[in-house]
């Protein structure tokens, strides 16, 4: 049986993958962007998967998880920090470039990258 | 003292603090934001003294009270607390110079700001990969924050492209730290380096290669750098200077530590990129017309150097912080400061910079910028690009150090064309009505202090890494320091500057003359007591004279200090240094700004070769005194030699580099003249006197270097008088003959035996005296009629008889024929061919001897003789001060033809050292060689019994002659088409042009233009990779990878 985590880290791939190929093939603002978030939400995913251990459970100490046994029976936390802190920066991200999106809009009236290329050369 | 955390802590809690302010408390807001900024940069001063002070350890930070791999821990050490400290104070200076933007932009952009210093400063403090992400994300989102503070509409587009970049950017970065967390189990940088599976297992290596290439991508390398420069270009100028200043150098410190991640492999791929980076940017720079463009490509470019120069730490040993820092404060310093002044300059072409001429102080923070951008003395790069280059030649790294001082050579290049625009050129019309004081540029105390306080940064880091240097300050030697003293004193009139600079060339000759051989004795006195002499002419003029002094004085520091000199360091900062000064000294003629931007190239290539000389001669030795040239062994000996010849040969505009020196002698100022060709040129005789005294004759696959050296002195003789001859501009004429003196000069040391040297001796002295004088003479001559086409004088004799009396000595002297000093010249020249075995270079330059007579006739006819033309009836004599220093060479040069042995006996003496045979015997009056005798005594005495003879009998013959009056020509009844070509001067030696025109072709001009107009169209082909569409940045990103990752598989 194929291991789930190597499911989510294919997956994670290929939404990357499409996530990068979206962004440099679409030529329209708001397409790149949500392009972007796909494979921002990749990696998220690739990121979960390296930590993930087959079997073992989330990361919290309570009664079910005594700090003893921890080391043996939660899987990676690391990771899982990573990802929250990745999934905040996304977010931060992706409302910079919708507000910049927008900004540009109302400059322009248009939403083609390739009018905004007044700086070049 | 105070943990470095606060550093961050200050920061963010000032910005969170902001958030509960009221919108309308904007002054509360500011001076909060002022405040955090200030704290923090005291923080790190704290940490840079201890630092610097006391032998402290760099100091761990545990965030969480646990040791890596359990929590992100952060290092604060002597790099760290620099480079926080220079991102602090940019923050503090550039939001001072924000004021009135921030202020009307509320809290939310100081907040920002706050965060991008923060961000800049954590990326520099933390050890852990992560954290390095966070900062990186941080330092992204405020970037594209602080993009829009800007005027220009354009920048947002700017701040989309790099939102676009800084995406890919990030989802290599966080892919490869995942798997090398996966890997190693640790995020801790240093753990991560030290962990052996990283690279051992596929995934590492690959996980290893995408964190580093995600983090090079952040330093703008070339091709993947569009973005950066769009933003270089639209963005605020006070984020402009955080951007290439504070980010680049934060972003520059991470690279160096993630680095060992990836292992040894990975240095030469920085080196690759970063030298890539380095020559590309400055060659699409050269076709820029933007300021703030042009700013960020040399930015790019700059911090490509440091990258270039980060991958060959594995040679440059203790010296490496030395030179990364040096490179890296001075481009940090000097573009914080650039982009300020940028801000204070309406207009956005180069030629804008011109306002800066009405605040002479803006225009001496501009000039220093550019000088610490080049590296030149005594700025810190100039001592980090000596060790660079000094440890590069001792590892057998020729082509990167050739490498670096090309790009550096292209940077000079457009940097100096901008300060010459901004020194001549007139500003661009900015809008309707009349000029006003002030017009184009806008000031105000919060953006005057910035500019300043880098300015005094700039000197102040020059005097420290001289005295890091470890090899004597230049900022504390006391000839630079009595040129740099002049710009202190330049409020003063001009004839109390010019009385102190007298005072002090001659005080020094006084002081110091003891302490010289014979040799180096005649080039002091040249250099000192002769500047002295035509110092006088510039009393004058009137005035401040502004910038005169600092200039001038400069030169002659530097030639002081080139004769003082003992070892190849001392020889080729005084080289510089004189270099420098006599740019400025040429740029201020009237129209010369394209002329002084050649000599100044030439002069930078020509020094470039001489480092690259002393740094193969000295093969990674830490000091090479100038006499261990002679030391150096065969297969390099040749090669050095070369390189060194090159370079002097720049500065004696041998042919082949001669084309600057024509218009930059013609086109200089009456009294610059004299000093940049009667002295200047002797800096290059030295430079190769030094040369030949040590290493003797070289043979390099068989040819004897000297040999080559003796056709190049022949031929520059040969082409420099015969270009001379055709010349219309009298001081061009003048300019040209300079080069065959040249040429003789150097042929005599190239013959290597005692007379050829003798003849050299005799010609520096000879050329100094008759040189100055002529160019004075001519200059006073020009100064009355209003030009310096000889076509227009004619017929001066009667109204300017001491100049006459002057020009007639001169070309006596120079001519060679007898009794003046010219004529021991040609006699000991003939008796040293006489000695010499080679013969074909001997033709030739004996066909040169009366091609000279032919221009000096032309000189002494047309202008002097012949007709007076009508506009000149009423001219007066020259003015005294010029006419001056003529009659004491008229003098010098009657004292030298009798007495010759006032001088030249020394140095024939001395010269026995090196040859023993051959000198010359001095009984009495009589002076002999293997081949005859001269007596000047005897000679003086038959000339002038001919002369008054012929002189009687011309006034016997003429005494009933009829005095025809002037001006009684017409051109019957035509009216000519252009009245010039009927003078009988205009186009003087039309025949000889026929016959012998086709050497004068000038190749060499043509050569050199082919070269810069093949850069500059190189340059303005490749920039057009940058589309301007941000989706093509995206793709050169990716291509950048993909290039960087096949390259690396395949080596």
């Amino acid at each position: 049986m194929v291991d789930i985590s190597l499911i989510a880290m294919a997956t994670g791939f290929v939404l990357i993958l499409i996530g990068l190929y979206g962004a440099l093939t679409n030529g329209n603002l708001l397409r790149m962007i949500v392009a972007f978030t796909v494979a921002d939400a990749g990696v998220n995913l690739v990121l979960v998967s390296v930590g993930y251990m087959r079997g073992r459970t989330a990361p919290i100490l309570d009664s079910a998880v005594p700090a003893a046994e921890a080391v043996a029976r939660i899987i990676d936390p690391v990771p899982q920090a990573l990802v929250l802190t990745a999934i905040v920066i996304g977010l931060g991200v992706t409302a910079l470039m919708l507000a910049y999106a927008y900004r540009l809009y109302e400059a322009k009236g248009t939403l083609d990258i390739a009018k905004f290329s007044e700086l070049k050369w | 003292m105070v943990s470095a955390l606060y550093i961050l802590a200050a920061a963010l809690g000032a910005a969170f603090l902001l958030g509960l302010l009221r919108e309308e408390r904007r002054g509360l807001a500011y001076g909060l934001t002022l405040a955090a900024l200030g704290f923090m940069t005291w923080v790190s001063a704290t940490w840079v003294w201890a630092f610097a002070t006391t032998a402290l350890p760099p100091v761990e930070i545990f965030t969480a009270g646990t040791p890596p791999p359990f929590a992100i821990n952060l290092r604060m050490g002597m790099g760290e607390a620099a480079l926080t400290l220079l991102v602090n104070l940019v923050g503090l200076a550039s939001a001072l110079y924000l004021k009135e933007t921030l202020l009307q932009l509320g809290r939310r952009a100081m907040a920002v700001l706050l965060i991008a210093i923060m961000a800049l400063a954590g990326l520099i403090l933390t050890r852990d990969l992560f954290n390095l992400f966070v900062f990186m994300e941080l330092m992204a989102i405020s970037t594209a924050g602080l993009i829009l503070l800007s005027a220009d509409s354009r920048a947002l587009g700017a701040g989309f492209k790099y939102l676009i970049v800084s995406q890919v950017v990030s989802v290599l970065l966080l892919i490869g730290i995942i798997f090398a967390y996966h890997v190693t189990g640790t995020l801790n940088i240093d753990g991560m380096a030290q962990a052996p599976a990283l690279l051992a297992t596929g995934i590492g290596a690959i996980a290893a290669f995408l964190i580093l290439i995600a983090l090079i991508a952040e330093l703008k390398p070339f091709p993947a750098n569009g973005w950066a420069l769009d933003i270089y270009e639209s963005a605020h100028p006070a984020y402009g200077a955080i951007f290439s200043a504070a980010s680049g150098a934060a972003v520059i410190f991470a690279v160096d530590k993630v680095l060992p991640i990836g292992g040894a492999a990975w240095l030469p791929v920085a080196t690759g990129v970063g030298i890539a980076t380095f020559l590309f940017s400055n060659l699409l720079a050269l076709p820029q017309t933007n300021d703030r463009r042009l700013l960020g490509y040399s930015s790019v470019g700059q911090i490509g150097l440091v990258l270039a120069v980060v991958g060959q730490r594995d040679v440059l040993g203790e010296a490496y912080g030395f030179i990364a820092f040096g490179l890296l404060v001075s481009n940090a310093v000097a573009k914080a400061g650039l982009f300020w002044l940028s801000g204070t300059i309406e207009q956005r072409g180069l030629t804008a910079w011109a306002v800066l001429r009405q605040r002479p102080l803006a225009l001496f923070a501009f000039v220093t910028f550019l000088c610490v951008l080049v590296g030149l003395p005594p700025f810190p790069g100039f001592y980090a690009k000596w060790e660079l280059a000094r440890l590069l030649a001792g590892e057998g790294r020729m082509a990167l150090l050739a490498a670096i001082l090309l790009g550096t050579l292209i940077e000079a290049g457009y940097l100096f064309r901008w300060f010459g625009y901004a020194i001549k050129r007139e500003p661009e019309a900015a809008a309707e009505g009349p000029r006003m004081q002030g017009a184009g540029l806008a000031t105000g105390w919060n953006r005057a202090l910035p500019i300043a306080a880098a300015l005094v940064a700039a000197w102040g880091l020059g005097f420290l890494w001289g005295d890091l240097s470890g090899r004597g300050n230049l900022l504390l030697a006391l000839p630079l320091l009595f040129a740099l003293a002049f710009l202190v004193l330049d409020w003063l009139p001009a004839w109390v500057k010019n009385t102190l600079a007298i005072g002090g060339l001659t005080g020094f000759f006084l002081l110091t003359w003891q302490e010289y051989d014979p040799l180096r004795l005649i080039f002091a006195a040249i250099f000192l007591i002769g500047g002295s002499v035509i110092l006088l002419a510039s009393y004058e003029t009137k005035g401040r004279r502004i910038g005169f002094y600092p200039s001038a004085m400069l030169m002659y520091a530097g030639l002081v200090m080139l004769i003082r000199a003992t070892d190849a360091f001392g020889f080729f900062a005084a080289w510089e240094l004189l270099t420098l000064g006599s740019y400025f000294l040429i740029l201020r003629g009237k129209h010369s700004e394209p002329h002084a931007l050649s000599y100044i190239l030439f002069s930078l290539g020509g020094a470039f070769a001489i480092l690259a000389g002393f740094a193969l001669a000295g093969q990674g030795a830490v000091h090479l005194p100038l006499d261990g040239l002679a030391k150096v062994a065969e297969p390099l000996a040749p090669w050095v030699f070369v390189l060194l010849a090159l370079g002097f040969m720049t500065k004696t505009a041998s042919v082949g580099v001669h084309i600057w020196l024509p218009g930059a002698h013609a086109e200089a100022e009456t009294d610059v003249s004299p000093m940049v060709s009667g002295i200047l040129l002797k800096a290059g005789l030295y430079g190769f006197l030094v040369l030949l005294m040590s290493m003797g004759s070289q043979r390099l696959h068989g040819v004897e270097l000297t040999h080559v050296l003796l056709w190049i002195g022949a031929l520059s003789a040969l082409v420099g008088n015969l270009m001379a001859v055709f010349q219309e501009d009298a001081k061009r004429l003048l300019a040209y003959s300079s080069i065959g003196q040249m040429g003789y000069a150097l042929f005599g040391l190239a013959l290597m035996n005692h007379l050829g040297w003798l003849m050299a001796i005799m010609f520096i002295i000879n050329h100094y005296v008759y040189k100055s004088m002529l160019f004075l003479s001519v200059g006073g001559v020009a100064k009355r009629t209003g030009t310096r086409d000889m076509y227009r004088m004619g017929g001066l004799v009667k109204l300017m008889p001491l100049s006459f009396i002057a020009v007639l000595i001169g070309i006596i002297a120079i001519s060679g024929v007898p009794p003046l000093s010219g004529f021991g010249g040609r006699w000991i020249t003939y008796n040293a061919l006489l000695d010499s075995e080679v013969r074909l270079p001997i033709v030739i330059l004996f066909l040169a001897g009366p091609i000279a007579f032919l221009y000096l006739f032309r000189l002494i006819h047309t202008v002097f003789l012949g007709q007076l033309k009508d506009e000149h009836r009423r001219i007066k004599e020259a003015p005294f001060w010029i006419v001056l220093p003529q009659m004491i060479y008229v003098a010098v040069l009657l004292v030298v033809a009798v007495v010759p042995g006032l001088v030249l006996r020394h140095v024939d003496n001395y010269l026995d050292r090196f040859f023993p045979q051959g000198g010359l015997e001095w009984t009495g009056t009589v002076i002999s060689s293997n081949y005859g005798y001269w007596n000047p005594i005897s000679i003086m005495v038959i000339v002038g019994v001919i002369f008054a003879t012929l002189f009687a009998w011309l006034l016997f013959v003429n005494r009933r002659a009829q005095p025809v009056k002037q001006f009684n020509i017409v051109f019957s009844g035509e009216r000519p088409f252009r009245p010039e070509t009927t003078h009988f001067a205009w186009n003087f030696f039309a025949p000889y042009r026929k016959a012998l025109g086709f050497l004068t072709t000038p190749l060499a001009t043509r050569f050199w233009e082919g070269i810069t107009d093949l850069l500059h169209n190189a340059g303005d082909l490749v920039r057009r990779l940058y589309t301007g569409n941000g989706q093509t940045y995206a793709y050169h990103l990716l291509a950048f990878v993909v290039a960087v990752y096949l390259i690396r598989l395949g080596a």
